[in-house]
């Protein structure tokens, strides 16, 4: 059971991971083709990966909590 | 033969992970209680209104602010205001200021308090958290109704111009919706302040496990195994300043998402 719910995060953490990069790519991007809105596209970068971020961790205190 | 030092993490962790739960300090857990996670809120709101305290009273003695503390402290009040009241919330930013700065401020002064080692955050337990999401959600929900009326705030929940029987669907997708705010808001703080923590526990639990061998007996081999112990205080460190961050982060996204929600309950479209 341990191994699997390992395993069951790692899968989960495959979204997660695509999530941030997405947020990551859309925001150099953004960055890049208009440099002054650099402040204003850092707080929703921030705001977007804690949302993405949140799910990881959900899954990872299942992890730890269902044995 | 040298023992694994790997062989006794995973019952240190478990044991790390047990600790975690809210243990009474006073009382008990089924009727009045005092639990440690209680106790470190009390400490995390107390420092905090020390910090207000001493803050109005350095900012009076000059017209001008002088010094690191009150420019700090006016700093963080005014990002407040600036980015979260009155980018989002328009004209009707004063009303609220208070609530989602005091939500900001007692969500902030938790995580700062639950970083330092020792301490333990008042919002690493799901009670905390859910209660703070309850506030959040009563704030918004009565907001709603003193601007809609209760009948105009239920209704507005669905958009209006869609034809009849979808209309029922969607409202009722939106009351779920709504309903889903409450728990995302509670369980998003408590995982990032668990997970942050077991992470940290564990990699000290590892420098500590890979340190012990030299101690009781000294060779090469476990000398080798106490450098290796050097490489997780440094991840240790690098995670500790990500949790820094993250404490700020959390009480941010916590506070914004109650000005979103709020400035969603109030809007009146169409």
């Amino acid at each position: 059971m341990g191994a699997l719910g390992v395993i069951g995060y790692g899968l989960g953490v495959i979204g997660a991971g695509l999530g941030i990069g997405l947020a990551a790519y859309g925001v150099a991007q953004g960055m890049a083709r208009q440099p002054e809105v650099q402040g204003r596209l850092f707080t929703v970068f921030i705001l977007g990966s804690a949302f993405v971020e949140a799910l990881a961790l959900i899954g990872f205190v299942v992890s730890l909590i269902v044995k | 033969m040298i023992l694994n030092p790997l062989d006794r993490l995973g019952d240190e962790v478990n044991e790390l992970v047990a600790s975690f739960t809210s243990q009474p300090i006073a009382g008990s857990l089924d009727s009045v209680g005092f639990t440690q996670y209680s106790f470190w809120f009390a400490v995390a709101v107390l420092l905090m209104l020390v910090v207000l305290f001493v803050f109005k009273k350095k900012q009076a003695m000059s017209i001008v602010p002088q010094g690191t503390f009150v420019n700090g402290v006016e700093y963080v009040v005014e990002f407040v205001r600036d980015d979260m009241c009155k980018g989002l919330l328009g004209d009707s930013w004063k009303k609220h200021f208070p609530f989602i700065a005091t939500i900001f401020l007692v969500v902030l002064a938790n995580n700062i308090v639950g970083i330092i080692p020792g301490c333990k955050p008042g919002t690493g337990t799901i009670s905390t958290t859910a209660a703070l999401a309850v506030c959040s959600f009563v704030y918004f929900i009565v907001c709603g109704i003193k601007k809609k009326g209760a009948g105009g705030y239920v209704k507005s929940l669905a958009p209006a111009g869609v034809a009849f029987p979808l209309n029922a669907l969607v409202w009722l997708i939106e009351v779920f919706s709504t309903i889903l705010r409450l728990i995302t808001l509670a369980v998003r703080l408590f995982c990032n302040l668990f997970a942050g923590h077991v992470v940290m526990g564990t990699f000290a639990i590892l420098a500590s496990l890979f340190f012990e061998p030299m101690v009781e007996a000294f060779s090469a081999m476990t000398a080798v195994q106490a450098g290796a112990s050097i490489l997780w205080v440094g991840i240790l460190l690098v995670i500790y300043a990500v949790e820094i961050v993250v404490a700020c982060v959390q009480a941010y996204v916590f506070a914004l998402l109650s000005a979103v929600y709020v400035q969603i309950a109030e809007s009146d479209e169409e």
